[in-house]
């Protein structure tokens, strides 16, 4: 039986469906950071003493430096996203710039855990005190959207193996990065409110 | 068709399908089947309100901790896993493909995926009834501290935390919401990008608007809920008292966070069935629906006002009584645009010359229920009046007069009336209409008593009024015994649908393209569509509710079909040439 389907005649797209589909999820994310943000906010103003007597300190130079590697990480996706101009590029070039932003945020992710040992350590827990709590919930669900984000960039990744027309190549490729950036943009808020505070 | 497609297993087919009719279907299984359960609870409980201690036919005997879970789930199960699934996912999944013109949703998997993570939150929901401790039964609204671990279910242990009734309602809750959030994504990215040719965005059906408006509250006001619901959980599993006052923690928020998604919730659920009605008047009104761009309007203007209003709930928990005059002027204000909708699809009835078949039926009976709950909203969104019966009957029967005709009427109006398309088969008409009125009585019955219970001081809260010399006297011990064998009878009516349903399932295919003579794409399609929906894409001419036209031969145009004043209308538009040269390529 010959097929009788044609590929449909639509109306004129706007952008890629994972673009639109990408601005949604955006929308709910932030969304998402505002109610857990403004419930900081509204606890933490309610108190005098923050934080409170006897619980340790943050670490806001080692995390002043890691914050640099995150945004780093986004620069360098940033570059690899400029620089590819046809499918050829990512056959012929190294993604570097693309490992590089993986290494990147990878890295991000590990002096986080390693801080968080320590912090352990000196008796900052979930239940110690809601200092803690909102340290390790705000933080804790950032670093879960870091790992999220890394692997849409490792999805990304792996993605070129196959040959795909250059138009898809580019939309996914703003697609996935539109999340990184997300997340990246997310942190310094958080950098600021939660250590800085 | 594609031979591919004759090549698909059983599993790929029913049960790990992409197509969207398919898993639109799975989700109005679901939903029936959920609402079984939610209905079984109520009839248990009702029955135990209406005689204390009683030992209840197919139940036994029901203690008080049981009735608070009965009544926390019956809550939950009809929003979250009745109301949703079969409003949002299963109309917007069957319907959305094929009122725009299109093959499938714009991203199949995720639509699949959305549907099993759906299950799976069914599944964690029911398995709560059967933990150490059972459901959990703080109410729907799950307000700390009762949710918050300490009074209910004090679990010093992680496991023992984490498998607790209240610990896995909420990831029940979360796995559910974010299944919706895939669908909503879906739906939302698949009418803005896949529209056939000539479906301009002012062409579209009211119930696509309305689901894709719907889709988007959701996604604007879930997020913080979810944030609420990781502290909460965080609380029983990990002790982070974010709720806890003792350890400086605050229960207000979340009812803040609650709220800020519990009431455009409403809408999420209100605007789907709304949209049902404005695709059904026209067609057995015969006339073109009454103000299609203004009804969009005012669906825009609710869904901004939808979140500004959400404190109206906590009139009596506590807020800044200068706040709570804003919020009861936005409660008081978002009345207007819903007024207006049902405006104009009362002006549509207007002179019409109207059938009264069966989908007709629940669509004027949905109205006439909603306008009571309309009313009684009126009341209850001023604080004044909100505080006096805060937490009565009174309200509860003001929020099942909405939300029964919502979920019920509107999902019943569409079954009736998409039944055919879906199957290739027909629904019996005399036995629908015997479901109808017997639906109709007994849920006006089973509600409008318990007003005068609730305006008595009724209180929602508690499962038995032996002690409680107000209520226990004449009429109110009456009422609540009508109220009681009403319900019974509602609940025994659903199985002439149940009835009607299977038997007509076993009938042979009739497969009528167009029975009820509809303008809108769906009925361009085969019935029951094939996979991929259409031979070849319609192309559309004109708005989706051109009945009984001036010089036109039938009292109906579908949208694929060129009017006498549509000559223009397309050829006009500059991408025809192109559009018509990838249509020979592809060739
Ligand atoms: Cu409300």
């Amino acid at each position: 039986m010959e097929a009788v389907m044609t590929a449909p005649i639509q109306e004129k797209k706007i952008t890629s469906d994972g673009i639109i589909g990408m601005v949604f999820v955006l929308a709910t994310e932030a969304m998402f950071f505002a109610g857990l943000i403004s419930a900081y906010i509204v606890n933490r103003a309610g108190v005098m003493v923050w934080p409170p007597a006897g619980q340790p300190r943050l670490p806001i130079e080692v995390t002043a430096v890691n914050t640099l590697v995150l945004l780093s990480s986004a620069f360098a996706l940033y570059m690899f996203g400029r620089r590819v101009k046809s499918a050829a590029y990512i056959k012929i070039r190294s993604k570097g710039l693309l490992t590089a932003a993986l290494l990147l945020g990878a890295t991000f992710l590990a002096v986080q855990g390693t801080e968080w040992v320590k912090l352990v350590g000196y008796g900052l827990t979930t239940h110690s005190s809601l200092y803690g709590a909102f340290f390790y919930t705000l933080i804790g669900l950032h670093g879960a959207h870091v790992l999220v984000g890394l692997t849409i960039l490792l999805y990304l990744f792996s993605s070129f193996r196959k040959p795909l027309p250059f138009g898809v190549l580019k939309s996914r490729i703003i697609a996935c990065s539109m999340y990184w950036y997300f997340v990246v943009a997310i942190w310094p808020i958080l950098y600021i409110l939660v250590y800085l505070n | 068709m594609d031979a591919t497609l004759h090549k698909q297993s059983f599993w790929s087919k029913y049960i790990f399908s992409t197509d969207h009719k398919v898993i639109g279907m799975q989700y109005a299984i679901m939903g029936i089947i959920m609402a079984g359960v939610g209905g079984f609870l109520a009839y248990v409980f009702r029955y135990n309100l209406a005689y204390p201690n009683a030992s209840i036919p197919l139940f036994g005997h029901l203690s008080a901790t049981q009735y608070n879970a009965f009544v926390t789930c019956h809550g939950m199960i009809m929003v979250f896993w009745v109301g949703m699934p079969v409003l949002l996912s299963a109309l917007g999944n069957l319907l959305i493909p094929l009122m725009i013109g299109t093959d499938d949703m714009a991203f199949p998997t995720v639509n699949m995926l959305s549907f099993w993570i759906f299950f799976l939150s069914a599944v964690v929901l029911l398995a709560s009834f059967f933990v150490p401790g059972g459901a959990f039964g703080g109410g729907w609204t799950m307000y700390p501290p009762f949710s918050a671990g300490g009074y209910v279910n004090h679990n010093p242990h992680f496991f023992t935390a984490l498998f607790s009734g209240v610990s896995l309602m909420i990831l029940a809750v979360a796995l559910e919401l974010v299944a919706m959030l895939m669908g909503g994504i879906n739906f939302v990215v698949t009418t803005i990008n896949k529209r056939t040719k000539g479906m301009t965005a002012f062409r579209v059906p009211i119930v696509v608007w309305f689901i894709n408006i719907a889709s988007v509250i959701f996604m604007f006001s879930v997020g913080p809920l979810v944030a609420g619901a990781f502290m909460l959980l965080f609380d029983n599993i990990l002790g982070t008292g974010f709720y806890d006052p003792a350890r400086g923690g605050d229960p207000m928020l979340w009812e803040h966070l609650f709220w800020f998604f519990g009431h455009p919730e409403v809408y999420v659920l209100l605007l789907p069935a709304l949209g049902v009605l404005a695709e059904i008047l026209p067609v057995f009104a015969r006339k073109p629906l009454f103000g299609y761009k203004p009804i969009i309007y005012m669906a825009l203007v609710s869904a901004v006002l939808s979140v500004l209003v959400w404190a109206h709930h906590q009139f009596v928990a506590g807020i800044d009584p200068r706040m709570a005059t804003f919020f009861s002027i936005g409660t008081i204000l978002i009345s207007i645009p819903f007024a207006g909708i049902f405006l104009s699809f009362m002006a549509t009835l207007w002179k019409g010359s109207i059938k009264f078949s069966v989908p007709m039926m629940w669509v004027l009976g949905f109205i006439g229920l909603f306008l009571i709950g309309g009313l009684t909203g009126l009341f209850l969104g001023s604080n004044t009046f909100d505080i006096y019966a805060h937490d009565t009957y009174f309200v509860v029967a003001h929020f099942h007069y909405t939300l029964f005709p919502d979920i019920f009427f509107g999902f019943f109006a569409a079954i009736y009336y998409w039944f055919p398309k879906f199957t290739g088969k027909s629904l019996n008409a005399g036995l629908g209409k015997l479901h109808f009125w017997l639906t109709f009585f007994a849920f006006n019955v089973t509600w409008f008593v318990l007003f005068f219970n609730g305006l008595a001081g009724q209180h929602r809260r508690i499962n038995d009024y032996s002690d409680f010399s107000l209520i226990m006297r004449e009429p109110y011990i009456t009422f609540e015994k009508i109220a009681t064998i009403s319900a019974i009878i509602l609940i025994l009516s659903q199985f002439i649908f149940l009835y009607n349903l299977f038997t007509s399932l076993a009938k042979a295919k009739k497969g009528v393209k167009n029975p009820w003579e509809s303008n809108t794409l769906e009925w361009v399609a085969d019935s029951p569509p094939p996979h991929g929906n259409f031979q070849t894409y319609p192309v559309v001419y004109h708005g989706p509710y051109e009945y009984s036209l001036p010089g036109e031969g039938a009292d109906f145009l579908p949208q694929n079909v060129q009017g006498k004043n549509d000559t223009n209308n397309v050829t006009q538009n500059n991408y025809e040439h192109k559009t018509a040269t990838s249509f020979a390529t592809h060739k």
